[in-house]
């Protein structure tokens, strides 16, 4: 039934430069097939309501992570950011690494400094039709569409105002550089991030939950699992803006019920439930610190 | 709420100010405090985004913390305000998350400024109000009270003191003088130590609640790094910790989540320890229960659904009623082990400890491959548990006390176990200091006794050069003395060495004078002390000291002149033996005389363009000493010493002095053949003084009637005129005598 942690274990790491080269680009965002959703087994109507935050209420800030932040990250903060959600995205890696023209020569740039533009443009000029073929171009293309370079985790000064950022998509309500979530896209970047953290001593004192969500390193899976995050971040900042309204005389001491608990204590089972509807990508869940 | 929005988006504006420069966050705080702050009456609203507000702007890195530190001050009471009186989560959650960053820079103040009691109070009403919170309130509030508390332990823990590296931003328990009249510093500590216990309880305590159990762990990360004084305290703890616990409850999949991830929690936590510290003490432990803790949960996910869930693990190895103990710490009585047996022992008998032989019978050579044999040892080594080392070693050293007590051994035999000790000594941690200076070892020499026991062995360091401190100056008279002594030990050297009549081959031009130590070398050494030592000063002074009647004024001529005399006795005491000496001795005078003259001619000529002072040329020491040696030797020479024949050939320079001695010498009647066979040979063998040889032997001829026969024989040869001519006086005298006659 639930998926098998050995299992995610042995699977082979796909956040490399796969050798195979990924299916065509995705299709536009709001272009969701139905078909790709019922090969993924998820259920549609049990999903988040309109799949957007309405606008005005309370809102979290979430972090999208994964190795390279190319696929499946600026797949989510895409996905979050369309959904009105604030939104900032990084890399757990090195080195960003994209596939090249055989499996031992990979397409390496370095995080914070070159830009999805240029990267775009040396593939072009490098190979057009295989990186068309692929799917690096296009996926380039919506790439520098929602912030102009990716960035490495590691290097993150949470805290630090991000108002150079205003440009990105679901930069809106990120400015003060800090997040509610953190959604990582694969257990290796969950234990970079959680290590990052204790390293970085927790200095804000601001709680952060860290959540992964284990997604397979191509185009259509990045694609899926954007859907599934997204479903995600709506329940979760669905269950924060109901913490805000509960308030007034007597409220904690005397309250009782799910309904009334608090935001922190019900993600558990709120990405149980979650994880009820997308038992493909098993989740791994943190309390962590600023 | 119109109002209430409005003033919203003026206190955004005031914000996003803020967060283009955290310079302002000064001025802006001062403006926000009125309108969020106590005894304001604002709408929940308003406090909301205050307390946002202040748990950002206290953390915010834009800012400096001594900036922080005086409007930290300011705000203490809004803090306060909110968490007595405002029923709100939010609120709450912020303002414990500010005051978590505020009381780091409130403790700094109050150390600094001990009698500020009112805000002390202030921020001690914050805290009590946060700690009742911790045990009470939401889970959501609950994880930021374990934060401040994190805090608070943080600050009141002592910090690593490093002299090397001095951390002026560590605020710590260090800083804290021990006679603070508001913070005492052992109710700190203990306070400090309480809290962590507190801590450490919620790791323990329910785990149905993930929500504290991994904000609790998350927090525990800085404090390892930062505090060492507890850092053994809190990963024993950890290390305890069964994240798999919910594993007895139903699985439902909100249990799954949370056992998986605490599970995940513990270990990025100790990875990181691990990470940081590769070298740590606790690293093996970490390892095992990682390993232990990854089998768990492959039986926990994977048998579930088959079978019931495996036993849950006690904690504290105290429950003997659970059917199985898997990791718990069970205290156990140190292994049995056999007696060493009677008599002599052997080193290996010594340090078998396992009665099963076979392990000891293992020949480790077996393996030929030296990188085979680390690929095995380190994991192993890695893998030691501590206690049993430690058992083992202590049963060794037992037996090795109880054998050194009943037969005294010899010094080879404490050698093993010395090591055996010193090994487990080494492992500690030594910093690699710069070596040594001449100061340092100056200091230890000091304080070493008086009575100059010498240390053992100083250190490794190389040392350093060491000075002999600057002996007075030498009189003249002292110059004089010692250097005559160490001219008279060389020469009862040189005696020595006579008696030791092993000949070697000679080396041929090639060789490097005195370079063997025999006689030649050092007579030869004394011949260039005597002519060459002095030759430097002589130079740079004017000519007239060259002459023998300045010496005596001059220290270094003087020592020369007393090399000389010591040569010249040498050489008579026995002449015919040593007459190699005085060759050698008078070849070197020959040869400085030489140079001397030379460097006088460039001299003069440098000094004067050429021509007009052509000073007399001295006279050299060459002469004079040749003829004090042969004034000498002549005392001693018998008819029969040809080696006379040889020290005249081989004398550099002849002149009609040294000729007419050997005349002199002829006046005994048995030396005229020496003289005569001399003359022969310098006539036939030193052509440049052929013409004084004919002079002088004429001379003698004349002078000396009974050397007359042998000379003559010459002469007929030479200079047959001469004869002659004192034919004809013959004749003339004959003429008369017949005359007479």
């Amino acid at each position: 039934m639930s998926a098998d942690p050995r299992l995610a274990r042995s699977r082979p790491q796909h956040q490399q430069p796969t050798p195979v080269p990924p299916p065509p680009p995705p299709p536009p965002v709001d272009a969701q097939p139905s078909s790709m959703m019922a090969l993924d087994g998820t259920d549609d109507t049990s999903g988040p309501r309109d799949g957007v935050a309405p606008d005005g209420s309370f809102k979290l800030k979430f972090c999208t992570v994964c190795a390279s932040n190319q696929n499946r990250s600026m797949e989510a903060h895409l996905r979050l950011a369309s959904a009105n959600l604030p939104t900032i995205s990084f890399g757990t890696g090195s080195l960003v690494r994209l596939p090249g023209p055989t499996i031992s020569e990979p397409n390496v740039y370095h995080f914070n400094s070159t830009t999805y533009r240029a990267i775009h443009a040396e593939l072009t000029q490098q190979n057009t039709q295989l990186y068309t073929q692929n799917g690096l171009l296009n996926m380039l293309s919506r790439n520098l569409s929602i912030k102009s370079y990716p960035e490495r985790f590691q290097d993150w000064v949470p805290g630090k105002p991000r108002l150079d950022h205003a440009g990105d998509q679901g930069a809106a309500g990120t400015e003060a550089g800090v997040v509610d979530v953190v959604i990582t896209c694969e257990e290796r970047c969950f234990d970079a991030v959680l290590d990052d953290l204790h390293n970085k001593g927790g200095k804000l004192n601001r709680p952060v939950h860290v959540i992964n969500v284990d997604i397979r390193d191509n185009h259509e899976e990045a694609l899926v699992g954007g859907k599934a995050i997204l479903d995600l971040a709506l329940s979760l900042n669905e269950a924060a803006g109901k913490e805000r309204e509960i308030h007034g005389e007597g409220g904690w001491d005397s309250g009782g019920g799910a309904a009334r608990r608090g935001f922190d204590e019900r993600v558990p089972e709120i990405l149980a439930a979650w994880q009820e509807r997308w038992p493909n990508m098993p989740a791994l869940w943190s309390l962590a610190w600023f | 709420m119109n109002a209430s929005s409005q003033t919203l988006g003026q206190l955004e504006s005031a914000r996003s100010l803020a967060l283009g420069d955290g310079r302002y966050y000064p001025t802006i705080i001062p403006g926000v405090l009125p309108i969020i702050g106590a005894n304001a009456n604002a709408t929940l609203e308003i406090r909301r985004w205050g307390a946002d507000f202040l748990a950002e702007t206290f953390a915010s890195p834009t800012w400096p913390s001594e900036s922080k530190e005086s409007l930290g001050l300011t705000v203490l009471p809004t803090l306060l305000e909110y968490l007595e009186q405002v029923e709100d989560t939010g609120v709450i959650k912020s303002a414990v998350q500010a005051a978590a960053s505020i009381y780091p820079l409130i403790y700094r103040h109050i150390i600094s400024d001990a009698h500020d009691t009112q805000d002390w109070q202030l921020m001690a009403a914050i805290k009590s109000n946060i700690l009742r919170r911790m045990d009470l309130a939401p889970p959501g509030v609950r994880i930021c009270c374990v934060k401040f508390v994190q805090q608070v332990v943080l600050v009141e823990t002592p910090g690593i003191v490093d002299p090397r590296r001095p951390e002026q931003n560590d605020i710590s328990l260090a800083l804290v003088p021990r006679d603070h009249p508001l913070i005492p510093y052992s109710t700190l500590e203990a306070e400090a130590s309480g809290l962590l216990d507190r801590l450490l309880d919620i790791v323990h305590g329910d785990h149905s609640d993930a929500l504290l159990v991994t904000a609790t762990l998350n927090s525990l990360g800085m404090l390892i790094q930062r505090r060492p004084y507890v850092t053994n305290k809190i990963l024993s703890s950890v290390l305890n910790f069964n994240p798999l616990k919910l594993a007895n409850s139903p699985m439902t999949p909100k249990n799954k989540v949370m056992m998986k991830s605490m599970e995940r929690t513990t270990r990025a936590l100790l990875m990181n320890v691990m990470k940081r510290n590769p070298e740590g003490p606790f690293n093996g432990r970490i390892q095992q229960y990682l390993e232990r803790m990854h089998r768990m949960r492959l039986d926990v996910f994977d048998e579930s659904n088959r079978k019931r869930p495996a036993p849950v693990e006690p904690t504290d190895g105290l429950d003997p009623a659970k059917r199985q103990r898997l990791g718990a710490n069970i205290p156990s009585a140190p292994p049995s082990v056999p007696p060493l047996p009677p008599g002599p022992v052997s080193f290996r008998e010594l340090f078998t400890l396992s009665p099963d032989g076979n392990t000891a019978n293992f020949d480790v050579q077996v393996f030929r491959d030296p990188e085979q044999l680390l690929r095995i040892i380190v994991p192993i080594l890695q893998s030691i548990d501590e206690t049993k080392l430690g058992n083992a070693i202590n049963i060794v050293r037992s037996r090795y006390l109880a054998l050194s007590k009943a037969q005294p051994r010899t010094a080879i035999d404490t050698a093993p176990a010395a090591t055996l000790v010193a090994v487990d000594d080494e492992e500690e941690y030594e910093p690699d200091f710069e070596p040594e200076d001449a100061e340092q070892i100056a200091n230890k020499l000091d304080s070493t006794q008086p009575d100059s026991l010498l240390p053992e062995r100083v250190s490794d360091a190389r040392l350093a050069p060491y000075k002999l401190p600057q002996a007075p100056p030498l009189t003249e008279q002292e110059i004089q003395k010692y250097g005559d002594s160490t001219v008279r030990r060389v020469f009862g050297m040189l005696s020595a060495l006579d008696d030791s009549k092993a000949k070697g081959t000679k080396g041929g031009f090639n060789r490097l004078a005195a370079s063997n130590n025999d006689r030649d070398s050092w007579a030869t050494i004394l011949s260039r002390l005597a002519t060459r030592a002095a030759t430097g000063l002589e130079d740079s002074g004017d000519d007239i000291k060259m002459e023998f009647n300045s010496l005596s004024k001059k220290g270094n001529l003087a020592l020369a002149e007393m090399i000389r005399e010591a040569i010249y006795n040498y050489i008579i005491y026995d002449w015919k033996k040593r007459i190699d000496v005085a060759i050698r001795w008078l070849n070197e005078e020959w040869y400085n005389d030489r140079i001397q003259i030379e460097a006088m001619r460039t001299a003069a000529k440098d000094a004067t363009n050429g021509d007009a002072v052509r000073t007399a040329e001295p006279k050299g020491n060459y002469q004079r000493c040749t003829l004090k040696l042969m004034d000498g030797i002549m005392a001693f020479v018998e008819g029969t010493d040809k080696v006379l024949l040889r020290f005249i050939s081989e004398i550099p320079e002849l002149d009609r002095d040294l000729l007419n001695r050997i005349k002199k010498m002829a006046e005994d009647p048995e030396r005229i053949e020496l003289a005569i066979m001399v003359f022969q040979y310098l006539y036939m063998f030193r052509p440049p003084v052929r013409q004084v040889v004919v002079e002088v032997l004429e001379d003698m001829w004349r002078t000396n009637d009974r050397a007359k026969p042998s000379a003559k024989k010459l002469l007929v040869k030479w200079k047959p005129g001469v004869l002659y001519e004192e034919v004809k006086n013959e004749t003339a005298n004959g003429a008369l005598e017949v005359k007479a006659i």
